[in-house]
């Protein structure tokens, strides 16, 4: 299994993280990158990973994305809602031509998204994206592996109708190699606190497998060192949490801008399995904790442990530190499923003993807590039967 | 007026039913072949006969009668094709009782759908009638009438109940008429009762086997079936069953290529 860097504003950590060996490759992020920028970038960095188009919103006016040839803000004639096959067939072209002249690891067919589900949702993504990139594809006798971009809203997740629906249409294409799956997140928790929707992500990986498709989870937390037991191709790390997690409004705004509601600075601990609010790092110290049982020891680590640091979400060790130790925890993980398994499941029920002997001296807020785990838990248990 | 039987001699009645009659007869230059003749009721009739006629022309394959002629006058059409020597599965389906001949038997259908599965074309009629076994033992898939190019505008409308098909060898997806999850897979599914109908001597979603009170066209709704009797047990064909049956799709075979890649194992 692959880790990827998903990029976006702060891209330079990612790169500086892969160049010292951190991760297989990058997720290309156009609303961060202008086109020029990325075409610069050396052949060996673009071929190592991919490119998420981001047509996600078709009026999107974002200066870096309509940089790129494909971007529909740029086609001569307007977007018309009652031609989607001419739409689709222009985006194919500049869309495809340019991953193939950058040379990517994959082509990716972008996705529209959409607030609410259309009752003709599949209709539509096949005559706008689908079938243009596919029919496009076959014409230029592209040898690229294909990738469809599939956003799963929270329903597809947890409604079993709609997870078959789901899985019926991505599994019918012969044309493709795999699927960049991204989980929109409509979660207000920072964790993933809900045993149905863990399990039916796990399930929507297991079965994209089962139909041998390539699955690679963009835009994910902590949550896909347990997806991993589902044994995607790949999963994604990123820095700021608008990068473990797909919400719309990254798309809707310029995140460049600044940031509203500033959160607090957190750093990730493996052992338990949680991003931990700086205040109660500092309580933990203050308790007498043992901080380095809980936060591995990295050359960054050792920046923001040290006394004149000034905490703040925005300081780059604090992620670098989390691409270095994030990306060990998932190398360390058994190639065998079986054995996979049962070593999350141990971690978790570490993580959850960790929490338990850690509550006695210092009292964590939902955010940073261990109640995401015993969720968790309970999803490995229900898919492992469901597997065997 | 014009007609195929025109250059044809020995015209003999064969079948007739489903919009057409068909015929045997001796043609001067194509020697035995079969014409079926028929009135178009609607546009799209007309349409679904001449997509059979465009794909079996666009075939180079012994697993499909050859093309000869095809006319249209007003309402009445008429198809001439190759006359495959043989008779239907359905009389002859004692001789595949036995788990190697009948994947053996499914290894060559898979073989000879490929060809149109890879033109996105499924047949989304097969049944034991629609497969004719020549002399030699080799199958010959027949009636693409109801055939449907994947990427071709749908003739079937949100009406009748169900798709076009023989409910009795229609997968789910047919039978609820969802379009946009007709695949390849829907023809495994069709494969999966006859294999499974040649094995057990009865429709394996039959109440008889399922043991319920429901009916064959239910039970494939509800993805009841059976792929064992008191008497009859295989593990290759309850495998089979397990990737054929399955009412999701997306639980069937992925490719045709994994379902080849799984026959072969047992043959």
């Amino acid at each position: 299994m692959k880790v990827y860097h998903q990029t976006g504003a702060n891209y330079n950590w990612n790169f500086e993280s892969f160049s010292k060996g951190i991760g297989e490759g990058i997720i290309f992020s156009p609303l961060n990158m202008e086109a020029t920028k990325l075409t610069q970038l050396s052949p060996s960095v673009r071929q190592s990973g991919f490119l998420d188009p981001q047509v996600y919103l078709f009026d999107n006016r974002n200066e870096k994305i309509s940089s790129y040839p494909y971007s529909p803000s740029n086609f001569t004639s307007p977007f018309n809602t009652t031609d989607l096959s001419n739409f689709g067939t222009q985006l194919a072209q500049f869309c495809v031509d340019f991953q193939v002249e950058n040379e990517f690891q994959y082509v990716v067919i972008p996705t529209r998204y959409y607030q609410t589900i259309p009752t003709d949702y599949f209709d539509k993504m096949e005559a706008s994206f689908v079938e243009p990139f596919i029919d496009y594809a076959i014409k230029s006798s592209l040898d690229k592996a294909i990738l469809l971009t599939v956003i799963v809203k929270q329903s597809m997740v947890i409604n079993d109708e709609s997870r078959d629906n789901l899985l019926n249409w991505i599994t019918k294409h012969q044309g493709i190699s795999g699927v960049y799956l991204i989980f929109e997140n409509e979660f207000t928790t920072k964790q993933i606190k809900d045993f149905r929707y863990i399990f039916g992500a796990l399930q929507i990986i297991h079965f994209l497998k089962q139909n041998e498709l390539e699955v690679h989870v963009g835009y994910s937390n902590t949550e896909s060192f347990v997806y991993s037991i589902a044994m995607p191709d790949s999963i994604a790390m990123g820095g700021y949490e608008n990068l473990r997690s797909f919400k719309i409004k990254r798309f809707e705004k310029n995140e460049e801008k600044g940031h509203i509601n500033s959160p607090n600075a957190r750093v990730y601990s493996s052992r338990l399995l949680q991003w931990i609010d700086y205040s109660f790092v500092d309580a933990m110290r203050e308790r007498g904790v043992n901080l380095d049982y809980y936060f591995e020891r990295t050359e960054y680590r050792d920046i923001f442990f040290a006394p004149e640091f000034k905490w703040h979400f925005t300081k780059p060790p604090l992620y670098k530190h989390y691409f270095s130790i994030f990306n060990k925890q998932m190398k360390l993980l058994p190639v065998n499923q079986s054995d996979r398994m049962q070593a999350v499941a141990k971690s978790i029920n570490e993580a959850i003993e960790a929490f338990d002997s850690l509550t006695s001296v210092v009292i964590f807020d939902p955010n940073s807590d261990g109640s995401h785990l015993p969720h968790w838990l309970n999803a490995i248990n229900s898919f492992k039967t469901l597997i065997t | 007026m014009a007609s195929l039987f025109d250059a044809c001699r020995d015209i003999i009645p064969m079948d007739s039913g489903n919009q057409k009659t068909v015929f045997s007869a001796r043609h001067s230059l194509f020697g035995k072949v079969v014409i079926k003749k028929g009135q178009v009721d609607n546009p799209d009739s007309l349409e679904r006969i001449k997509r059979e006629v465009d794909i079996l022309k666009m075939i180079r394959s012994n697993y499909y009668p050859k093309q000869h002629d095809f006319l249209v006058m007003g309402n009445d059409f008429e198809i001439m094709e190759e006359f495959i020597e043989g008779n239907p599965l359905r009389k002859v389906m004692n001789q595949f009782q036995n788990v190697n001949s009948i994947f053996t038997l499914l290894h060559q259908l898979v073989n000879g759908l490929s060809v149109i599965w890879d033109k996105k074309i499924v047949h989304r009629d097969l049944k034991p009638d629609n497969i004719i076994i020549k002399p030699n033992g080799a199958p010959v898939v027949i009636d693409l009438g109801i055939a449907r190019k994947l990427d071709a505008t749908s003739l079937t409308h949100s009406f009748p109940v169900w798709g076009p098909c023989t409910p009795a060898y229609a997968s789910p997806e047919q039978l609820a008429n969802k379009k946009s999850e007709i695949s390849l897979r829907s023809d495994f599914f069709c494969l999966g009762i006859i294999a499974l109908e040649l094995y057990l001597g009865v429709h394996p979603f039959d109440p008889s086997v399922v043991e319920n009170n429901d009916n064959i066209i239910n039970n494939i709704s509800n993805g009841k079936y059976a792929s064992q009797t008191a008497t009859k047990f295989h593990p290759a064909m309850t495998e089979l069953a397990k990737h054929t049956l399955q009412a999701q799709p997306y639980k069937r075979f992925p490719k045709h290529q994994s379902f080849q890649s799984f026959l072969k194992k047992y043959i």
